[in-house]
């Protein structure tokens, strides 16, 4: 006989209590009246052979009511020998999981991992379904169940296991929620295509780093019975320092070239060490100290390079793991854009055009604008016309705007409609001077085209400080596609913008000369400028520093060389032909200097470790569970389990015998009996006690 | 008499005890079996006034006097003309007091009164004996007042002597008790507010109470003036503790209930009343107040008996205010 709750068993203790009661019952029960208790002291009960027990009887009997009762309550039943559960014929589904990411490089990890691949291989039965796949910050299937299931039985696990050990950890991020994801999706899959009634199992192996992005997790809805089992990898080392590369603003005031490199050296919240050395590599040169406590980072400035000597790689020392210690960096060069100025206008006068266009560019970290009054057009990327144009200038600039070029035509007076009329090709263009009042103010400014769309926010969209003195009036009919961008308060088109060919061609009514307008000392004059250079597509964006994985954007360049096929050098020396007319680079698998080669010039970038990888503490298994993925932990099992399987056979059991129902019933009848036995006691007794009155 | 009288209350108990012991006397449970408290009161006094005639204690009052030789310039009123006949003298005779003698009967009514373990309640006995007392002053011709109280005061009737008066206070003492603790300071405080001319006061209770503050009430009392009698009350069960079981005993005064064993607690406790006895017959003796110890189960007459004998001891020990001042 066993117990399904033995504890119970300890309410047979409980038998003491009608024993006691039965003892004191003499002396607690009756009570004396007496005048007063203020000589008394409360003496113990006392169970004294005075005290002995009566009606052994009727205390037995109580006894074993509650006897019976506790025993009813540990719910007893027959052992019986437990039938052989049903082998689970149809096997489990198992993803295996294996992360692939660059902190797995680190000494042991990967060796590891392997061998937890292998041992969780070696376990799968010949009805299991098997799928391998190997994340980072993309998931790559290595056998599918497809795959796994045309294999030959005996050697399953082995190719299986020759096609982990062939895979290497990449450079790329952890992106473990996609990963989850992916897997449950496979089994998920699996399922659509044939019905799977075994356990489902997902054996994640990974180092479970701080820098893994879990996203997407919180909220997935798992397929039901599915189970996560961690198999967590610990380095041999904690400590692990990163450093990556800081760039600065691209509109940084700070132009010149010897401002430091910024470095942020962050260090793993489970390190040892604190004190790491910075230096660039290949150069001859004094290394810098960083201190960094565990699980912070401090950006720090490199150390300054000798004069002449190039360098790209800054390493870190001090660590105990050296994937993530060297940070490439290309230090971007300001782009020197030629404006073209066609005009009769001198320098140095305050009074007129140039004077104000000299100032307004200036070199800035991004770009360098060199403004000539004479020269090619073609190399130009914006052409400013303040004059009336020979014919023959007319007709080059005209070709130059056909081409794609950009130019901006200032109507000085109302002689230079002939040359605007040139270059759009109406001839019959004329201008006549407007009858100002006052002053004319700006009336309309369409934000929505790309030149004011800078100022289209309310706190830079006041133009009402600048007034006009002076301005020419065009006739917008004769102007074909033309687009009026700002228009006067008096309605007449003050920009207007359009199309020659495949470029195109600005015309402001007014000019910025003092005695014309406030408009070159206004707070607008400058960023304007910009915009229209941005118009004129002549700054490229910068292409500086990507992290590996990360897609890299080269139209800007292949425009700008006007190069259809580019090739692109990796840093270990391969070279990689991007098919015609395809401007995106994808292939930044390894951290260091690319160099893309586009005609005449080439332009390099840099590609660095993501950042998150070098948190290489480990993340506590519960966060997953926090995020709702379905755990299981991998120790306990076999244990729990047949523990557990016990438990819910020995309650059917007892769920069939039910033995505790006639343990009740007895229990009923003997506190009847007792009852019974209770009251005739009583009659006797009282019957007693009137004989003998 | 002297030996007698300064025979301990343990001797008197066992020397006198109770019922058959003197035919002479009447048994309490005899006694108590009538039902009116006035002619139980009559029946003892009678039996008393019967007991005197046989007695060799004649020819005693319950007021003092004594006899002066007459100088000039005395009250001719107050001569003795039956002396001046026996033996040609002319004597005073001198009174304590001009008026009768008034009696003032305290009785405790509290709950603890209430107890009896022969049949009849201390209340009971004490009631009897208070009016025991006051028919036979009242015979007598003096002035009996009656105050009841239990935590506080409940009833008071002024000494008088008139017809009715001793009616009414029967009534009043046959009145049931209603309170529950015992306290002695209030009533006595407010008789010596009450009564502002020389009494005898005669507490009759069980002084099952606290007697912390007894001394310094009674010093109050005895320093008015007043002349003090305590009769203490009890139950043979209360004196001896008999009880052969271990119960809960419940308090009648609190309602507090302690489990008791009597064979363990016995010795203690007669150790505990003896010496709570013994405080207040030791206050007593320091303020020169009588005080008296009954059970129950003793005969009236004899309490009779212990009064008298107190007032005459008071009397042949001269004038108590004097001693109680030196």
């Amino acid at each position: 006989m066993s117990f399904l709750a033995p504890l119970f068993l300890l309410g047979g203790l409980a038998i003491a209590l009608p024993v006691v009661f039965h003892l004191v019952r003499r002396s607690s029960r009756e009570k004396q009246i007496f005048s007063s208790l203020m000589f008394l002291k409360p003496t113990p009960p006392r169970m004294t052979r005075r005290n002995r027990l009566e009606h052994i009887f009727l205390l037995l009997l109580r006894c074993l009511a509650i006897c019976i009762l506790a025993f009813a309550f540990a719910r007893p039943f027959l052992q019986k020998p437990m039938a052989a559960t049903p082998t689970n014929a149809a096997g489990a589904q198992i993803v295996i999981l294996v992360d692939t990411s660059a902190s797995m490089k680190r000494e042991g990890v990967w060796s590891d991992a392997l061998a937890r691949a292998e041992t969780a291989l070696k376990k799968t039965t010949a009805a299991d379904q098997v799928a391998i796949l190997t994340f980072d910050d993309q998931v790559r299937s290595l056998v599918s169940f497809e795959q796994w299931a045309a294999m030959n039985v005996s050697e399953r696990s082995a190719i299986a296991g020759q096609r982990l050990s062939d895979s290497k950890p990449t450079w790329h991020s952890t992106h473990l929620g996609n990963a989850l994801i992916a897997a449950a999706e496979t089994i998920e899959d699996a399922e659509k295509r044939e019905q799977h009634a075994g356990p489902r199992r997902v054996v994640l192996i990974t180092d479970m780093q701080e820098g893994s992005r879990l996203d997407g997790l919180q909220g997935h809805e798992w397929p039901r019975g599915l189970e996560v089992v961690v198999e967590p990898i610990k380095a041999k080392r904690p400590t692990n320092a990163g450093l990556q590369w800081v760039m600065d603003a691209e509109d940084s005031a700070q132009t010149t070239s010897d401002t430091p490199v910024r470095i942020r050296v962050n260090n793993s919240a489970d390190a040892k060490r604190e004190q790491f050395q910075v230096r660039w590599a290949g150069v001859a040169g004094d290394s810098l100290d960083a201190y960094v406590p565990p699980g912070q980072s401090r950006i720090v400035p490199a150390p300054k390079l000798p004069t002449n000597a190039a360098a790209e790689r800054i390493t870190l020392s001090g660590d105990e793991e050296d994937f993530d210690n060297a940070a490439y960096v290309v230090q971007p060069k300001a782009e020197e854009v030629n404006v073209l100025y066609l005009g009769n206008d001198v320098e140095t006068d305050s009074s007129q055009l140039l004077y104000y266009l000299k100032r307004a560019f200036q070199d800035t970290r991004r770009q360098a604008v060199r403004l000539s009054a004479s020269g090619a057009l073609s190399t130009n990327r914006l052409a400013i016309i303040s004059s009336t144009l020979s014919e023959e200038r007319s007709s080059e600039v005209r070709q130059y705007l056909t081409n794609g070029g950009t130019a901006l035509l200032v109507m000085n007076d109302t002689q230079i409609a002939s040359t605007l009329g040139q270059l759009i090709g109406a001839p019959d263009v004329t201008a006549t001077e407007a009858a100002v009042a006052n002053y004319a103010m700006f009336g309309s400014l369409d934000f929505t085209h790309p030149l004011f769309a800078p100022f289209s926010d309310p706190r830079f969209g006041d133009f009402t400080k600048i007034r006009f003195w002076k301005h020419r009036k065009l006739t917008i009919d004769k102007l074909p596609g033309a687009r009026v961008i700002a228009s006067y308060d008096d309605n007449d088109p003050a920009i207007l913008e359009v199309p020659v060919g495949r470029g195109r061609v600005f015309v402001s009514t007014f000019s910025w000369r003092p005695t014309d307008s406030q408009f070159a000392l206004s707070s607008k004059f400058v960023p304007l400028l910009y915009s229209l250079l941005d118009q004129a597509s002549g700054v490229s964006a910068q292409l500086a520093q990507f992290r590996v994985g990360d897609t890299v954007d080269l139209s800007a360049l292949a425009t700008k060389s006007g190069v259809s096929a580019l090739s692109v050098r990796k840093p270990d020396g391969s070279p990689v032909q991007l098919a015609s007319g395809e401007t995106r680079f994808n292939q930044t698998d390894q951290p260091g200097i690319y160099e893309v080669s586009a005609a005449p010039t080439s332009v390099k970038f840099a590609v660095n470790l993501d950042a998150a990888e070098s948190k290489t503490a480990p993340l506590p298994t519960d966060e997953l569970e926090r995020l709702g993925v379905p755990m299981k932990s991998a120790e306990a099992i076999p244990s729990l389990v047949a523990a557990k399987q016990e438990t819910l056979h020995n309650a059917e059991l007892e769920a069939r015998q039910k033995l505790w129902r006639w343990l009740i019933v007895a229990a009923l009848a003997v506190l009847l009996v007792e009852t019974w036995l209770a009251g005739w006691i009583t009659r006797r007794s009282a019957a007693q006690a009137e004989a003998t009155a | 008499m002297s030996a007698l009288a300064t025979q301990s209350f343990a001797k008197q108990s066992a020397a006198a005890p109770t019922n058959g012991h003197s035919s002479k006397l009447i048994s309490p449970s005899a006694l108590m079996a009538i039902k009116n408290l006035e002619l139980r009161a009559r029946i003892v006094v009678e039996g008393f006034w019967h007991g005197i005639h046989r007695s060799p204690y004649h020819g005693f009052s319950v007021e003092f006097t004594e006899y002066r030789q007459y100088s000039p310039g005395d009250d001719p009123r107050y001569l003795d003309w039956r002396l001046f006949a026996r033996s040609d003298r002319y004597y005073i005779k001198k009174f304590e007091d001009e008026t009768n003698l008034r009696c003032y009967l305290l009785v405790d009514h509290s709950r603890s009164m209430d107890y009896g373990s022969l049949g009849w309640t201390k209340s009971q006995y004490a009631n009897t004996l208070a009016a025991t007392l006051a028919y036979f002053l009242h015979q007598q011709g003096d002035a009996v007042g009656l105050l009841t109280f239990d935590e506080q005061i409940r009833d008071y009737l002024p000494a008088r002597n008139r017809i009715g008066h001793l009616r009414r206070l029967m009534l009043q003492l046959e009145q049931a008790t209603a309170g529950s603790t015992t306290d002695l300071v209030a009533p006595l405080k407010r008789i010596v507010e009450i009564v502002r001319k020389r009494s005898l006061m005669v507490l009759i209770s069980d002084f099952l109470a606290p007697i912390e503050t007894l001394e310094r009430n009674l010093t109050t009392l005895t320093a008015s003036g007043h002349e003090v009698m305590l009769f203490q009350v009890l139950d043979p069960a209360e004196l001896t503790f008999n009880f052969d079981r271990a119960v809960m005993f419940r308090d009648v005064e609190s309602g507090r209930d302690l489990f008791i064993d009597p064979a363990t607690a016995r010795k203690e406790y007669l150790h505990r009343l003896n010496a709570h006895n013994e405080a207040v017959r030791a206050t007593c003796q320091r303020l020169g107040a009588g005080c008296r110890s009954f059970s129950t189960d003793r005969a009236l007459e004899l309490a009779m008996f212990d009064f008298m004998r107190e007032r005459h001891q008071r009397g042949k020990s001269g004038n108590r205010f004097v001693r109680s001042r030196k």
